[in-house]
């Protein structure tokens, strides 16, 4: 699976402690409560969590606004260290939206102190490999050229601040 | 949005340095073979075989007029490949704010959470 620089990197600080943080993506009631856009929902009896190096998250999600959809979430979970790291691989399936196939992708997330008991939430997600067979390097870099360019695309001097224009 | 296959064109075009800088040179202006070769350590024939790949995913055009053939940037594709990637920052954004606005009312609601950074937490 994919190893290279990850295509999506998001850093939150949260005013929570490490172990809340954490509980709140590996206690099903805890996602449940926050997982997904507005008007996502998951079905109690549809979550099914064996949080280890090797275990699993399942759950279903449905939306007030589209009674059509019913997306399953898969999570191969292969590295675990608990209340710092959840890492592996989300399989997306079901009635998924209009144009959306289903596919895999890796997902990191990582959990660390901050000053006055806040947490740094860190997340990577790599696109499915069959979108993208990224390089080793380089991906971030380019898409942060690629924004600056889409945004100057033939003004005369296009700069190129290494700004990472889509990263939080 | 572009189809998928069009998209994984693109994507596994771009996951190339050197088009990769081939596609930052374009942006900055129109240019030939010989131009583009000129700042890279690569020959000619790779940059044209380069090109082709930039072409065949649509991310380029050349004209074909008169000696030079110049390569355009096509900013499209670009679009799209961007598109992707905002669109699941956007969902990870509204997932987060739910997040925070969770985390805070656990907080508020909940015995007195321990706020000391090196708190064990409960066993599952």
């Amino acid at each position: 699976m994919t190893t290279g620089t990850p295509q999506l990197v998001i850093s939150r600080v949260f005013d929570a402690p490490r172990d809340l943080v954490y509980r709140a993506f590996t206690d099903p009631d805890h996602l449940a409560a926050w997982w997904g856009p507005i008007g996502n929902s998951l079905p109690r009896d549809e979550i099914e969590f064996d949080v280890r190096p090797g275990g699993f998250q399942r759950w279903t999600e449905v939306n007030a606004s589209n009674p059509g959809l019913r997306v399953r979430i898969h999570v191969d979970l292969t590295d675990v260290a608990d209340g710092e790291l959840l890492d592996g691989i989300m399989h997306v399936s079901g009635r998924l939206p209009e144009g959306i196939e289903p596919f895999e992708t890796r997902l990191r997330v990582e959990f660390h102190d901050e000053a006055d008991g806040r947490t740094r939430l860190e997340i990577r997600q790599w696109l499915p490999e069959h979108l993208a067979h990224p390089s080793a390097e380089g991906w971030r870099q380019a898409f942060t050229k690629l924004d600056a360019t889409l945004t100057n695309v033939h003004a005369v001097a296009t700069d190129h601040r290494e700004v990472a224009v889509w990263q939080s | 949005m572009a189809g998928t296959d069009q998209l994984s064109a693109v994507f596994s075009a771009l996951s190339d340095p050197t088009r990769r800088a081939i596609i930052a040179e374009l942006a900055e202006r129109d240019a030939t073979v010989t131009e583009l070769t000129a700042p890279l350590s690569i020959s000619m024939p790779a940059v044209s075989r380069h090109l082709k790949v930039l072409e065949s995913a649509a991310l380029i055009s050349r004209s074909r007029s008169g000696k030079w053939r110049a390569s355009h940037l096509e900013s499209a594709p670009l679009r799209e490949a961007a598109d992707w990637i905002a669109r699941y920052r956007r969902l990870w954004d509204a997932s987060l704010t739910r997040l925070d606005a969770h985390l805070a009312a656990v907080q508020a609601a909940g015995p007195a959470t321990d706020r000391t950074a090196d708190d064990p937490g409960e066993p599952e």
